[in-house]
């Protein structure tokens, strides 16, 4: 990937509070770039700074000290906020929170009405949307009646009718159950692989982690480890010593590496896992 | 034991069909299934929030649905902390909050001083440090950590958490459970852990029902549950990775034990294979 990054963030402090005699610093000092057509995933604790530099990335929060460049579009610009936020999506949460109308299809048509886009190709949009996200056959639902995973499905569409070049998940599957987890996971992934939509997810479950193309990891305010997922994982000690989720699978490659050193430390999978034993078993 | 939302309207669901379902003094029980399973549904019959259309729900010997049950007596025993306990803080100050259930039991102040100080002992938020907080300006956690301090106030003997760990990050998730754990060894509360995490319940309960579409689907101890991966798949549930691992060598022809719950576990049957 190479030319311009999608997203500068360029020594980013950010403190909540600041003008109070108790500012608490939540960003310090943070240079990161994101390609285009990226997946890059965000791993910290709550308080490490995680959801407050996903909230930099589409103008949401401005940086105390420091720049964040969203295609060349400082986010200090207020002129330019609109097409930021054309540029660079966002999905929260709580899937009730971002859902405003009474059916799914209204719903997604919600972002595309405000921005002025004649009505055909709203039509267009929203199929497209809810086609993408697995709900098209939904569209004429209530959205209340639909499960956890369905309604962040929705909210995704939502933010896709925007047509966005990236969208950033700030922890979307925290309150969402394994079977729903694995339906927005699933999403998220066709609208990299094929969609070529950069996508920027932050969570705390290490396994969402496994497929990124990049891994950060935060802690109380600053970047501690950064790479591709193997070499992330393989940081067991110090992922430990952060308390982070490591998956079962790259807990059990690295005790088996400290007993057989040629044993891998880096499995992410279970499949891996399985492959890794047997090839060790033979011969 | 049968629970009809919405009986006899167009918009009428069978949230819970014969349902049975046993918890013994001192046990630690998991309830596990997708959501809209009616594991709310079912917790809500224990204190008495929802009473059955068919069936029985007998707590400690006392059957729910008898004229003059005391229902008070039973919320004291049998305390439920619903999912996102955080929206039941409504006081100003922590302690306040935490204390308001003993308050309206009538127990005198210095017992209810008592109570509000063990009960945040429990649940690690440090007295001196959180009792005059605003409830508000806490964390999520902390707000969850009070929530439950609050229900654990009333000194129950059973304790239902329902789905407590949900939107809580990996710290706070093995903080909460490893609580959870000493509640039950430590003070011997009667435990039911309402959660969709298979890695949870491995750890943490005695017997596991499996509700799906407001049945039992399966039970039995975490050991006989997953020890029927194609069951589970079935039912859209996972079983802790390192069990997979376990079964997907068995098909490989390997000579390994399936009922493997923990890396711990793993590692030692692995290392009887690759001989280390």
């Amino acid at each position: 990937m190479s030319g311009e990054p999608l997203i500068k963030v360029e020594n980013v402090h950010f403190l909540y509070n600041a003008e109070s005699s108790n500012p608490i610093p939540a960003l310090k000092g943070i240079n990161l770039e994101i390609q285009k057509g990226e997946y890059l995933v965000i791993i910290g604790h709550n308080g490490s700074g995680k959801t407050t530099l996903a909230k930099h990335f589409n103008a949401l929060l401005l940086p105390t000290k420091g720049d964040v460049w969203v295609k060349g579009m400082n986010t200090k610009d207020r002129s330019l906020v609109r097409d930021i936020r054309q540029t660079v999506g966002m999905v929260f949460q709580i899937p009730d929170n971002q859902i405003v109308a009474t059916i799914v299809e209204e719903d997604v048509a919600f972002g595309p009405e405000n921005l002025g886009v004649p009505p055909d190709e709203i039509r267009r949009r929203v199929d497209w949307a809810l086609e993408v996200v697995g709900m098209l056959s939904y569209r004429n639902r209530a959205p209340h009646l639909l499960s956890a995973g369905q309604k962040q499905r929705v909210a995704i569409a939502g933010v896709m009718a925007m047509k966005p070049e990236c969208i950033v998940l700030d922890e979307s599957t925290a309150y969402l159950d394994p079977v729903g987890r694995k339906e927005v996971l699933d999403v998220v992934k066709k609208l990299n692989k094929e969609e070529g939509i950069t996508v920027i997810a932050i969570t705390h479950f290490m396994n969402e982690a496994v497929d990124a193309d990049r891994v950060v990891v935060m802690e109380q305010g600053h970047i501690v480890l950064e790479g591709p997922p193997r070499e992330v994982f393989s940081q067991v000690e110090t992922l430990r010593a952060l308390q982070l989720d490591i998956p079962q699978v790259t807990q059990l490659a690295y005790n088996l590496h400290k007993r057989l050193n040629d044993f891998p430390k880096d499995i992410l999978t279970v499949e891996e896992m399985v492959e890794q034993i047997c090839n060790a078993t033979a011969g | 034991m049968w629970h009809i939302y919405l009986r006899d309207t167009p918009l009428e669901v069978v949230a819970l069909r014969g349902v049975d379902m046993e918890v013994y003094k001192g046990e630690a029980v998991g309830i596990i299934g997708h959501t809209g399973a009616g594991k709310s549904t079912l917790v809500q019959h224990l204190n008495g929030l929802l009473r059955p259309h068919k069936g029985k729900v007998i707590i400690d010997g006392v059957d729910l649905s008898q004229e003059g049950v005391d229902i008070r007596a039973i919320r004291q025993k049998v305390g439920l902390v619903s999912q996102y306990p955080e929206r039941q803080l409504f006081k100003d100050y922590v302690a306040d909050d935490i204390a308001f259930g003993p308050q309206q039991f009538g127990l005198p102040p210095e017992e209810v001083r008592e109570r509000v100080k063990w009960a945040m002992e429990m649940v690690g938020l440090d007295f001196e440090r959180f009792k005059d907080r605003y409830t508000f300006s806490l964390s999520g956690g902390e707000m969850r950590r009070a929530a439950i301090a609050g229900v654990l106030a009333l000194r129950p003997k059973i304790l239902i958490l329902d789905e407590s760990t949900s939107g809580l990050d990996p710290r706070g998730r093995s903080d909460l459970l490893r609580r959870i754990k000493e509640l039950h060894e430590k003070e011997g509360l009667t435990i039911i852990f309402v959660s969709p995490n298979m890695e949870d319940m491995a750890e943490l309960v005695d017997r596991i029902y499996i509700l799906a579409d407001g049945q039992v689907v399966m039970s039995g101890t975490p050991r006989e549950i997953f020890s029927q991966p194609e069951e589970l798949y079935r039912l859209g549930l996972g079983i802790p990775q390192v069990t997979e691992v376990m079964h997907a060598l068995r098909a490989r022809g390997k000579n390994v034990r399936v009922d493997v719950l923990t890396v711990v576990e793993a590692e030692a049957e692995v290392c009887k294979l690759l001989n280390c």
